[in-house]
């Protein structure tokens, strides 16, 4: 009996344990967020701040200045920079890495617009007002995403909807349609986003109406280059950039007096800025040393990209002020000699290179002394033995024209004429520099400014131009050579006529105005220069570059990943 | 005299002896006979026997598990006569542990290794899984990515590499009870033994668990008996095995000013006009370099960063018990402090156990393992800076101070790591404290019908932080930073057994049993991170004392819970012990897979025939002869909960001031997420000769995987960045492992020469047989159909472009560039493999090599003799490709000769040198860089050298002991045939694949591998 009872308990027992279990195999996630979550009021709204944030990726960080910037007639590589991209060598392929980074990022971000703009007839507790401008601010995202990548790979997968079930499986859509879907995004977001970046309510970095019009300008100029153009191309960039000109009093938008303050530290909302990509100062959203993608965000390390090595000569320590020396480019002598020739009247040569530093550092040990006999020309007061110069004095100098070497020899200092510029040390870009960061190795904490208005006038003047508006193109262009001469120069002096214009004008005053601002090449591209500048002035990429260098490998990860349906094609010539 | 020997015939000789195990422990119950006469007796508890035996007779002993011996007695009185007798490894009778209950290993249908409690004390390690690499066929065991930090554990593949994502690791079982531990977690002198369990039969019972294998470990528990002590120890020291090849300061001055004289140009025209040019000389070199050059100076970094580290372990285990009551307890401890500084593992162990006996009905018993570890430094790793620091300049200044800063002439890369070591300026410590209690009772309902009910639960927690000072290879002179993770994870399991045993007609007999099983496990973890802390001495302790918080790792942060729900059944059934069938049946519900395929049912059956029990066998000299086969399957989900539902990632973003969180795609969901599922037949013949003296078994499988859990990479384009967790595809896998121990040379008794041996070799061929869709090549995710996971594709390696007229036309014809800094003269050359006249990657890549080996093996002999007992374990792995970041891809082999390079001879315009690449300033890495990085894998290493002595009787009993055996250990001792090694400067070629890539094994930069001598003493009274 008592086996009996033994056994009916125990079949009890377990069968209590048996009962209720299967509810365990449900799955709760308390810890992440799933896509279900974007259809919510609260993931529609951070999904929008992460379509924003996506684009960091390129505004601030090293990918896209490496592909804008080097390898032009305005840039080359400085001895820490990228080798492959500037050289147009042979070791530049489809598996460059800085090639495939804005590739991926650009259609991580579209997708997440795209979830945005799919998912807003599903969220609800937000005003329709409201929503509309969030899917214009998507859309306006969504179109400089595209936009980029158009210009780098021509023909590229158009995705306009949210992809929810991933394929291996894709094809490039032609270039004409992928325009065109930019084209209506911007339309469609200029109705419903706010005037401009002065407008109440807007938060610095927000996309408004000022901005998709900036952009929309930019992208007809550009199709009206590619050959995807269309024969109204010119005069629609100059109507809308025109527009944009034209009501910039209302937007509360102008070009400042003087070019250095649209630069200055901490002046990013300035009133010539368009558009700008956020960077923040929250030490625990920056750096140190996040040069490329952490998990939260990209750092602005512009800042680095054109410091030289001047840590290395006589008299020089690193410091915060003159920052840290990734000299991924130096100025090709085009741009210091020929481009910025002129520096009386125009002062912008001044005021976006440095070309003279202060010795600062505190360790007298490290001073250059005069040796006996004392070079001819010694200036007076140079005694044998004695430092040649000391904490605070001018270490080194550059004057932009050329010095004899019995001068260079004579000199207190490291005095480096042109001819001596080398892959370490030249003339330094200066627009991006950034003195308020945490450490001297950190990444900025400004703003970067991605678009401003003197490049609305250089767009409509260009536009003018090419659709045969002549007069309005001197017009245009002359009032941003003329803010050029404040405070010194001769104002009338910068004045141009019809016969200085050209294409090779525009790009020249572009140098001179945009130099540095991430857009150089694709500028030479448009206007279908790149080739041509390069051999004329980029010496190291000169014997390399060839027709297929005007547009940009597919990644090979791209190519490697289609693995259903026809083969991903590759660029001609790649 | 002849007359009295014949006449008498019953002159009788004395003989006492006693008899002990190849530890020298006493056996007791050994039946000792005197051949072809009805004497006998059996040794007591303290393994002594007494017998008057005729003059010259022979004594024959046997044991159950050992192996008989027959000893000749001469024609005195023998008053101390030892006998040793050697574990018979493949003694039928001998019982194993199988799943969910035990076996005689007559009655075993599937494929299983079973490891001594010998076997594992032979090489003292510092874990289970180093102990058992090459004691097994079908086991490997090899170093994650060479690493042999202290506190390290490797990884375990049993019969290769299956699953692609879902994990390779085999379930560990510790009395019955999943363990999630790490092996660290285990002291292994705890260990009685170990049974692997490798084919579908044998780990079907452990259904989506066992896909990978199972590892069922048994603990020591209470013996019925007076209390024994035992006393295990061994202490030594641990040594780097080398030093990385890195070039002195000489050879350095010059690479630096080839990669100068190569690599700078204006247009086509090179900067310089030789070596020899004389700006070189001050160009390329800082002035602290230059003064290097000046003074001879030849700095060598890694003689002042390594030192000996050493090795600690000791044991102490009281066991004993009456009928009714069985207890065990024992405490370890464990130190290892490896060869750079800040490293070292420390493990503290309790284990206890009782089995207690109500009445007839219950049994109840408790064991429970506790253990708290202690790692520092476990990822410690400047060595890619260590290893480029320039030779030409000195760590300290001219008064002998160390220079805390940029080591000088590496670009303001290169932080002089000797900085780590000052006094609490790198501090990593990982604190692992865990309880693992399993409790049981067992009901015995009616004869032969059992209900056990079986429960575990484990409790870990793990405290990890870490801190840098600003002046660290860390943080390279910014800003000191700290970070603080925390995790606590809670797993219990609830099982309720149902055995049933009986015989029918004498000759049938069944055994049934039914499982119900419930597990759950729990996981929180948490991450953040500090900079600017405001004084090094807080380390990481006051997050409030510090510049800025920053949240940490999202990878290191989650709540994460999975549940398994399992039912099983199986049935044994043997007739006449000559025929044996078993059935199994699971099902399993995984709350990891969508809904709708949550449950899936392996079925599997086995069979074995004994063939040597049959009456018309009769072969004589095979003493045992069985036949074994089983197929079935299993299936796996061990794969991260919620990957059905796909992930927002977050991303930070600000407006001005104004600072938001936005959350973007990143993983899509995947509603169809099923089992991974594998079907496999096992083929297993065991055969024993000549009294098992040749004894083993040969196992030929094939399995085969569908519906794999793969992350599949996609295209950028999809905008999904992450891959998705996808059932893709199939796979299979076949093998053939031998295993073999032979007893060579029998001794007669402790003082004659002994030698036994244990050999295991095993082939594994796996392949992919289907992708999804039809695919046959998908090189974004490295899978070929017809080819293992785990291979390497990549361009075929052609020589050097060297600087010959043919050769630049031929450069120039496949649109190469020639001239100038990006000129290709020098650099590796690679295969136009289509013909196209055009290097690209798209056509021009191919299947390089793979990592799976052609085979490999383990071998250990044992030599005794004179109470000296000598083990060589050693350990061979044959053909597979190994990768190398060291030498391809990774930082110090870059060319560019800013920083230390590993010493090549590199090409020059003058050595027409075919394999290295010229140094090029021009280029961070050198071009194909990553082709430098392949090598032959095979390697055979002598695991360990142990020569142990067992004290004489006369002195153990002097201090009342049981016995006493004192040993040296030679661990890692040496590597032989290894080209990687020997040819090419690398220093361990054992690697495995990391969590990541399973099954890719990749070694790295990282603090060198090291051999141990220790030396020790087993004591037991």
């Amino acid at each position: 009996m008592k086996r009996i009872f033994v056994f009916l308990y125990t079949v009890l027992f377990a069968a209590l344990l048996i009962a209720g279990c299967n509810k365990k195999l449900i799955e709760e996630p308390q810890s992440i967020l799933t896509p279900a979550f974007f259809s919510t009021t609260q993931g529609f709204q951070q999904g929008l701040d992460a379509a924003y944030a996506g684009t960091r990726l390129f505004w601030g960080n090293q990918d896209l200045f490496t592909i804008t910037v080097i390898g032009t007639d305005e840039f080359k590589r400085g001895i820490d920079g990228n080798s492959d991209v500037n050289l147009y060598a042979s070791n530049y392929t489809s598996q460059t890495g800085v090639i495939s980074a804005n590739w991926r990022n650009a259609y991580t971000f579209i997708n997440t617009c795209n979830g945005l703009v799919d998912n807003a007839g599903n969220v609800s507790g937000i005003s329709d007002v409201t929503k509309a401008r969030m899917v214009g601010e998507a859309k306006f995202l969504r179109a400089n995403y595209y936009f980029t990548l158009v210009r780098f790979w021509s023909d590229v997968t158009l995705n306009k909807n949210f992809q929810s079930s991933p394929s291996t499986s894709a094809v490039r859509d032609p270039l004409a349609d992928v325009y065109k879907f930019i084209i209506q995004d911007l339309k469609e977001a200029i109705l419903v986003l706010p005037p401009g970046p002065k407008s109440s309510g807007v938060l610095p970095g927000k996309a408004t109406a000022a901005a998709a019009k900036h952009v929309l300008a930019k992208v007809y100029l550009t199709r009206a280059g590619s050959s995807a153009s269309v024969a109204t191309d010119y005069d629609s960039a100059y109507i809308v950039a025109n527009d944009l000109i034209n009501s910039r009093a209302s937007l509360g938008l102008g070009l400042l007096p003087d070019f250095v303050k649209v630069y200055e530290e901490g002046n990013e909302e300035n009133a010539e800025v368009i558009w700008s990509v956020q960077h923040t100062a929250n030490l625990a959203y920056n750096g140190p040393n996040n040069s490329g993608v952490s998990n939260f965000s990209a750092d602005n390390v512009l800042n680095h990209m054109w410091v030289p090595q001047y840590e290395k000569q006589p008299g020089m320590i690193r410091s915060t002020q003159y920052g840290r020396p990734y000299i991924r480019c130096t100025p090709t002598r085009w741009l210091t000699d020929t481009c910025f020739k002129e520096r009386v009247n125009d002062t912008r040569y001044a005021k976006t290179f440095q070309t003279v530093w202060y010795a600062n550092n505190p360790d007298p040990a490290g001073y250059p002394k005069w040796t006996s006999p004392l070079p001819p020309g010694a200036p007076p007061g140079a005694v044998v033995g004695q430092p040649k110069f000391a904490f605070g004095d001018t270490a080194i100098y550059m004057p932009g024209v050329d010095k004899t070497n019995a001068q260079i020899a004579a000199s207190r200092y490291l005095l480096m004429p042109p001819r001596n510029y080398n892959n370490t040390l030249g003339p330094t870009m200066i627009k991006y520099f950034d003195t308020k960061r945490a450490n001297l190795n950190f990444p900025s904490i400004r703003p970067v400014i991605a678009y401003r208005l003197a490049e609305t006038y250089l767009i409509a003047a260009e536009a003018a131009f090419m659709s045969g508006r002549i007069p309005e193109a001197v017009a245009l262009t002359n009032v941003v050579r003329e803010r050029a001469a404040y405070p010194t120069g001769n104002v009338a002096a910068m004045d141009i006529t019809a016969a200085d214009l050209s294409v090779d004008f525009f790009l020249d005053e572009r140098a001179r105005e945009l130099c540095g601002e991430l857009t150089r090449w694709w500028d030479l591209v448009r206007t279908n220069k790149l080739l041509e500048r390069v051999r004329l002035h980029n010496p190291e990429a000169a014997p390399n570059i060839l027709p297929r260098h005007i547009l940009r490998p597919i990644p090979q990860s791209q190519i490697d990943a289609v693995v259903t349906g026809p083969p991903y094609p590759q660029n001609p010539g790649w | 005299m002849i007359f009295i020997t014949n006449g008498i015939g019953a002159q009788n000789v004395s003989v006492k002896g006693f008899v002990t195990n190849q530890n020298g422990e006493p056996l007791s119950g050994v039946s000792v006979l005197a051949k072809g006469s009805s004497k006998g007796t059996v040794t007591g508890n303290d393994g002594t026997f007494q017998i008057n035996v005729p003059q010259n007779s022979v004594l024959i002993l046997s044991y159950i598990g050992y192996i008989a011996q027959e000893i000749k007695i001469g024609n005195k009185d023998q008053s101390n006569f030892g006998i040793q007798l050697l574990a018979d490894k493949n003694e039928m009778s001998q019982v194993i542990v199988v799943g969910y209950g035990t076996r005689k290993k007559s009655d075993v249908t599937g494929a299983i290794v079973s490891i001594s409690e010998q076997s594992i004390k032979d090489i003292p390690a510092a874990n289970l899984a180093q102990a058992l690499q090459g004691q097994g066929a079908g086991i490997d065991i090899q170093k994650s990515g060479g690493n042999s930090k202290p506190g390290v554990t490797p990884s375990i593949l049993i019969r290769g590499s299956r699953s692609v994502l879902a994990g390779n690791n085999p379930l560990i079982v510790i009395d019955g009870i999943p363990f999630n531990g790490s092996l660290n977690d285990l002291n292994q002198d705890d260990v009685a033994s170990v049974e692997v369990l490798k084919d579908a039969s044998s780990t079907a019972i452990y259904g989506s668990r066992g896909a990978n294998g199972v590892i069922l470990v048994t603990t020591k528990r209470g013996k019925t008996g007076k209390p024994v002590v035992s006393y295990n120890a061994y202490a030594g020291t641990v040594r780097n095995i080398g030093e990385y090849p890195v070039m002195n300061g000489p050879e350095f001055a010059l690479f630096k000013k080839w990669a100068f004289a190569n690599g700078i140009y204006t247009g086509n025209v090179p900067k310089y006009t030789g070596i020899d040019d004389p700006r070189l000389a001050v160009d390329g070199l800082s002035a602290e370099e230059q003064e290097g050059i000046r003074t001879g100076r030849s700095t060598d970094w890694q003689k002042l960063i390594y030192k000996p580290g050493s090795i600690t372990d000791h044991q102490l285990s009281i066991t004993g018990g009456t009928d009714i009551t069985q207890f065990s307890i024992s405490g370890g401890y464990f130190k290892e402090i490896g060869v750079y500084p800040g490293q070292d593992f420390e493990r503290f162990s309790i284990k206890t156990s009782i089995d207690q006996q109500f009445g007839k009905i219950f049994k109840v018993g408790l064991n429970s393992l506790n253990t708290f570890t202690t790692t520092d430094g476990e990822s410690a790793n400047p060595m890619a800076q260590a290893l480029r620091s320039s030779p030409l300049v000195s760590p300290y200044d001219s008064l002998g101070n160390l220079v805390n800063e940029y080591v000088p002439g590496s670009a303001s890369q290169v932080w002089n790591v000797l900085g780590n070591f000052l006094p609490g300026t790198s501090v990593e410590k990982r604190k692992r404290f865990g309880t693992f209690t399993t409790l049981y009772v067992d009901v015995n309902i009616f004869k032969g019908l059992k209900y056990k009910f079986n429960a575990g639960a484990e409790v870990r927690s793990d405290v990890y932080g870490n801190f840098y000072a600003a002046k660290t290879s860390n943080n390279q002179g910014s800003q000191s930073t700290s970070q603080n993770r925390s995790n606590l994870r809670t797993n219990y399991t609830l099982e309720n057994i149902v055995t049933y045993d009986n015989s029918f007609f004498r000759k049938h007999k069944i055994n049934f049993t039914g499982l119900y099983s419930f597990q759950e496990q729990k996981t929180q973890s948490n991450d953040f991170r500090n900079t600017n802390i405001s004084a090094d001495y807080l380390q990481y302790f006051n997050p409030i004392l510090a510049g800025t918080l920053i949240p940490g790792d999202p990878d290191n942060i989650y709540f994460q819970k999975w549940d398994i729900i399992s039912y099983m059944a199986r049935v044994n059934y043997s007739f006449d012990d000559r025929y044996l069938l078993t059935f199994t049946v699971r099902s399993d519900g995984s709350s990891r897979l969508a809904p709708g395929n949550k449950w899936q049912t392996y079925p599997s059956v086995a069979a074995a025939w004994n063939i040597y029990k049959e009456r018309f066998f009769n072969v004589r000299p095979i003493t045992n002869l069985k036949l074994r086969a089983s197929y079935g399957s299993v299936g796996n989900a061990n794969i991260d909960p919620y990957q059905t539902l796909g992930l927002l990632s977050p991303i930070v973003y600000n407006y001005g001031a104004t600072t938001t969180t936005g959350v973007f795609p990143t993983n899509a969901p995947n509603s169809s997420l099923k089992w991974e599922y594998t079907t496999s037949f096992n083929l297993g013949l065991d055969f024993g000769l000549f009294h098992n003296r040749v004894s083993g078994s040969i196992e030929l499988y094939k399995q085969f995987t569908h519906s794999l859990l793969l992350r599949e990479n996609l295209p950028s384009s999809s905008g999904t960045p992450n891959p998705i967790l996808k059932n893709v595809g199939k796979t299979e896998n076949k093998g053939i492992e031998l295993q073999l121990t032979t007893v060579n040379i029998t001794g007669r008794n402790k003082n004659s020469f002994r030698w036994t041996s244990d050999l295991n070799i095993f082939i594994n061929r796996g392949k992919i047989t289907k992708l999804a869709n039809g695919v046959t090549k998908d090189v974004a995710n490295n899978w070929f159909v017809g080819y293992p996971i785990g291979v390497y594709y990549d361009y075929q390696r052609a020589g050097i472009w060297q600087n010959t007229k043919g050769d630049t036309l031929w450069a120039q014809g496949l649109g190469l560039t020639v001239n100038g800094a990006g000129s290709v003269i020098g650099q590796i050359r690679v295969a136009d493999l289509n013909g196209d006249n055009k290097i690209d990657a798209t056509n021009d890549r191919m299947i390089i090599g793979s990592s799976e080996p052609d085979w490999e093996g383990g071998m250990t002999n044992r030599f005794g003799y004179k109470g000296f007992d000598l083990s060589i374990v050693t350990f061979a792995r044959v053909g597979g490709t190994l990768k190398s970041t060291l030498q391809g891809g990774g930082f110090v082999n870059t060319f560019q000769g800013t920083y230390n390079n590993l010493k090549a001879h590199y090409w020059t315009p003058t050595n027409q040198e075919n394999y290295y690449p010229k140094p090029n300033a021009n280029y961070t890495n050198t071009p194909m860089g990553s082709l430098l990085g392949y090598f032959n894998g095979t390697y055979v290493k002598i695991r360990s050298i142990s020569l142990g002595y067992n004290l004489p009787k006369l002195v153990v009993d002097k201090i009342k002991g049981r016995s006493i055996r004192i040993y040296a250990t030679a661990e890692d001792p040496v590597i032989l045939f290894s080209s990687y090694r020997k040819k090419f400067g690398g220093l361990d070629p054992e690697a495995a694949g990391s969590s990541s890539s399973p099954s890719v094994a990749t070694l790295g930069v990282d603090t060198p591998s090291t051999w141990s001598l220790v030396f020790g003493i087993n004591v037991s009274f």
